[in-house]
């Protein structure tokens, strides 16, 4: 337990860091609006990151399309609004559609590879990432669009910040649902289902732990999270299949921070992925390598976590 | 050393297509198939990882960037003959996979794949803001206007001659592969895709074979992408975008892992399919769309892929005869 | 003779294995006790897998500082209880596999190989498909791999696991040439008693983690503690 406190502490340090290095000598107001912004799609990097690693706990499966069907839920929820559908109606739809579809995935086709590789089970999921992505591309034209949410145009000024409501709720909601997920997979049966299923498959469905029930809820979860990813990222980012889909790598890249299972690190990792990539933007330097950023920190905690160690059941 | 039935099938193959492609193929067709060589060598580099030793690279065609990158470089640089800029090519790729894999490769396969994609994400980025080499100043050596030119091997006059060469150099990467294959680095990456526990107790050292496979694979897609650099005299930055490496994955399991005709499926629908949808105004999308069904289907039913449902069905006829 | 001295193994919480001591000075020697004793976790510790208190050494070598892939260059030779023979290699492959990684020259990692193909019939089988084999000729070919080079350990876990009797009775008798071929000292696992009594002079029992018996086989076997710890009976009081 000390070890695994002392591994956040060290990411967060760290990363703070690199945070104070990119930040040196600008005004401070800038700075403000880049780490607000960063600390935002940071946040939904962190619950993109959460969502691969509690379904990975639950069920092996490293879930590559959450992306896409992010992707594919905002495209819905905006078409929606072009048709006058009310708003809040959109963002219930994009949300359920995703869902769907991740439950549509967990019960039709991973229980046909539940006894693969990891590494198959992770590549299945690309080739539903692509089915999604070709769906979506060829629905909607190549074509400039743009999501928005009414709490864009309401703010706030804290700490002499200025921070949209969006980017608040954004902050929160990670916070908040890693909070929730945390309470619920130590309080609740099915979270104890949920991990004794990541602790030993076999020996959990020998006990009695109900394998089909517990993962359906991890999927859905999953589609869940999803979808809201999808929805901010179309706001915050950019409404764009290609590019929201590609947002599952920065996830990746938290995940990985947080050894694919430790989700405080995952939070603290996906926030300073979010807040270091967003001021490298300050450096006329930095600027236009930005999107390695993920790629670089993933390498280096990596890195930092094998040293001096070798784990020889790596394959086993 | 014993050559299978399948190695014979292999050259007679490329034999075939030596002599007859380049002169069969018209217009544009050349250049494709130019292009869908170098796919296959690259294809082939993944594919032996994958079957071999169960390692899962997506970032191989971010890699024939940089190997198409270093050669256009050095030809536009220096004056040195193009063979040469192709070692470097191969040379720096294999250098630069090892550089941004390492870390995977000490722990679960799962990793490797997660980095490599990573690393495809970030080459992307790199490649669409830098651009790729065409003769001018600096570091980048991107200017503006027109291209400058680029020198193609010495024995090779015009397209189709470079067609013949892609051949040969495809049929020297099969052999390489299968060098490695029959000899202490094949049996030492056998072992590990049994077990890495049991390829310790076999004295192993597992992350170093690891390493060499991934430095091969490497070494092939930096060579592949430099012949491309040779074949189109300049690279655009669309053809090595992360969805590329993906699909070129996607399509080596679909074609099948194990053997030549796996590959040569492979980079044929990588390739081929998407230039026969533009030819019949179909949406390059949908081939999105039906690459990942057929992954899906290959993965959960078909382990051998299209080849090796293909060589099922041709041995069975054989044994009927 | 191998000497294991004061060997512990800490997983987390759990003392998986608590100061075990034993000399064997036998040429080969058992390994016994009841499910989760903890016999696998002390051939993997012996084999480098896990990170252990004590020290391991044969005919005073010690091998603590070597990691798992070292240990087999050094003269270690183990194999699993589930066999673990490459799928896609031939037979001769698979040996010629562990004989790559020896030290020598060519010619003598080939002799290597060749000699271990002769002393144990494997012969008709060196060029057959690894799949293809069943279940008795795995385990004969993954005998084949300990015995290349000049073995200093073997260990067998559960050799004649999923075997017929006298399929057993057939790779007990092979087992017991290692000796004759090597100057390796041997160490078998198995729940078999019987095979363990026909070919094993000493045995070590454990229990929990714990050493409760060591010596001559047929004493160990008759001891009421190892009765005691295979019912599951309350220790006997001394």
């Amino acid at each position: 337990m000390a070890n695994r406190t002392l591994t956040l502490l060290m990411t967060a340090a760290m990363m703070l860091g690199v945070c104070a290095f990119l930040a040196w000598g600008k005004p401070p107001k800038v700075v403000g609006l880049f780490v607000v912004s960063g600390m935002a799609v940071g946040s939904l990097y962190a619950l993109g990151g959460i969502g691969l690693v509690v379904l990975y706990r639950a069920t092996g499966v490293l879930n590559l399309s959450n992306g896409a069907i992010g992707a594919l839920g905002v495209m819905c929820a905006w078409q929606l609004q072009q048709w006058q559908v009310p708003e809040v109606a959109t963002w219930f739809i994009g949300i359920a559609l995703t869902t769907l579809l991740a439950l549509v995935y967990g019960r039709l086709i991973a229980p046909g590879l539940a006894w693969r590789d990891p590494v198959v089970k992770a590549v299945a999921t690309l080739g539903f990432a692509l089915i999604v992505l070709g769906v979506t591309a060829f629905a909607w034209e190549d074509d400039v669009r743009k999501f928005a949410l009414p709490s864009d145009k309401v703010a706030y000024t804290l700490l002499g910040m200025r921070i949209t409501l969006t980017r608040l709720i954004v902050i929160l909601a990670a916070i908040a649902i890693v909070v929730a997920v945390w309470l619920y997979l130590s309080k609740t049966r099915t979270g104890l289902n949920m991990r004794a299923l990541a602790d030993n498959r076999d020996i959990s469905a020998l006990i009695g732990v109900p394998i089909v029930k517990t993962e359906t809820i991890a999927w859905g979860i999953s589609g869940l999270i999803a979808g809201f990813t999808g929805l901010m990222f179309g706001d915050l980012v950019r409404l764009e299949p290609f590019v929201i889909t590609f947002m599952v790598i920065p996830a990746i890249s938290a995940a990985i921070c947080g050894q694919l299972r430790n989700l405080g690190v995952v939070l603290i990792a996906g926030l300073c992925i979010g807040v270091i990539e967003s001021m490298m933007t300050l450096s006329p330097v930095l600027k236009s390598i930005r999107p390695i950023a993920p790629f670089v920190i993933a390498i280096l905690v990596l890195v930092w976590v094998q040293r001096g160690r070798t784990n020889y059941f790596a394959g086993n | 050393m014993p050559i299978t039935q399948s190695a014979k099938a292999g050259l007679a193959f490329a034999l075939l297509a030596f002599v007859l492609l380049p002169v069969l193929a018209g217009g544009q067709w050349v250049k494709i198939f130019i292009s869908t060589g170098c796919f296959i060598l690259a294809a082939s580099g993944v594919a032996f990882m994958y079957a071999r030793l169960g390692m899962v690279s997506l970032g191989q065609v971010a890699l024939m960037g940089v190997g198409g990158w270093v050669m256009l470089r050095m030809n536009h640089a220096f004056e040195l003959p193009f063979e040469i800029n192709l070692a470097v090519a191969g040379a720096v790729t294999l250098m630069f996979g090892w550089l941004l894999a390492m870390p995977a490769l000490k722990m679960r396969g799962l990793y490797l794949a997660l980095i490599t994609l990573m690393a495809a994400g970030g080459l992307e980025v790199i490649f669409s803001t830098f651009r790729f080499p065409n003769g001018g100043e600096g570091f980048w050596g991107v200017m503006p206007s027109v291209a400058a030119p680029f020198r193609r091997p010495f024995l090779v006059s015009d397209d189709t001659d470079y067609l013949r060469y892609i051949i040969a150099a495809i049929v020297a990467g099969f052999l390489i592969i299968e060098l490695h294959m029959r000899s202490a680095p094949g049996r030492a990456w056998a072992m590990i895709r049994r077990s890495e526990a049991a390829a310790y107790a076999s004295g192993v050292n597992v992350v170093y074979y690891k390493a060499w496979a991934f430095g091969l694979a490497g070494f092939l897609a930096g060579v592949s992408g430099g012949l491309l650099a040779g074949g189109l005299g300049l690279l655009d930055p669309a053809t090595f975008r992360a969805s590329e490496s993906i699909m070129l994955f996607a399509l080596m399991i679909v074609g099948g892992s194990r053997g030549w005709l796996g590959v040569v499926i492979a980079a044929a629908l990588y390739r081929v399919v998407p230039a026969l949808f533009n030819d019949w105004s179909i949406d390059a999308d949908i081939s999105l769309i039906i690459f990942g069904a057929a992954l899906l289907h290959a993965i959960t039913t078909a382990p051998n892929g299209l080849s090796g449902q293909l060589t099922d069905l041709f041995t069975k006829e054989v044994k009927r005869t | 003779m191998i000497r294991i001295d004061n060997l512990t193994v800490r997983f987390g919480g759990v003392t998986a294995l608590d100061a075990i001591s034993a000399d064997f000075s036998q040429p080969i020697s058992g390994i016994i006790g009841p499910n989760g004793a903890g016999k696998t976790t002390t051939m993997n510790a012996v084999s480098g897998f896990l990170d252990y208190q004590g020290t391991i050494s044969w005919n005073d070598e010690p091998v603590d500082a070597l990691n798992p892939f070292k240990r087999t260059r050094w003269g270690l030779r183990r194999s699993f209880q589930r066999e673990q023979i490459a799928d896609d290699l031939t037979v001769l492959d698979n040996l010629q596999a562990i004989a790559d990684n020896l030290p020598g020259s060519r010619s003598e990692r080939r002799a290597n190989v060749e000699q271990a193909i002769e002393s144990l019939p494997i012969s008709h089988l060196v060029n057959r498909k690894a799949e293809s084999l069943n279940a008795y000729e795995k385990r004969l070919t993954d005998l084949g791999r300990c015995i290349i080079g000049n073995p200093k350990i073997v260990m067998l876990d559960e050799p004649c696991g999923g075997l017929q009797q006298e399929e057993t009775d057939r790779l007990g008798e092979l087992i017991q040439k290692i000796p004759l071929l090597t100057r390796a000292t041997t160490l078998i696992i198995d729940h078999d008693v019987d095979l363990i009594s026909r070919i094993c002079a000493e045995t070590l029992v454990l229990d929990f983690g714990r050493r409760i018996a060591f010596g001559e086989t047929s004493q160990v076997l008759a001891d009421p503690k190892v009765k005691a710890a295979y019912l599951g009976v309350e220790e006997v009081a001394q």
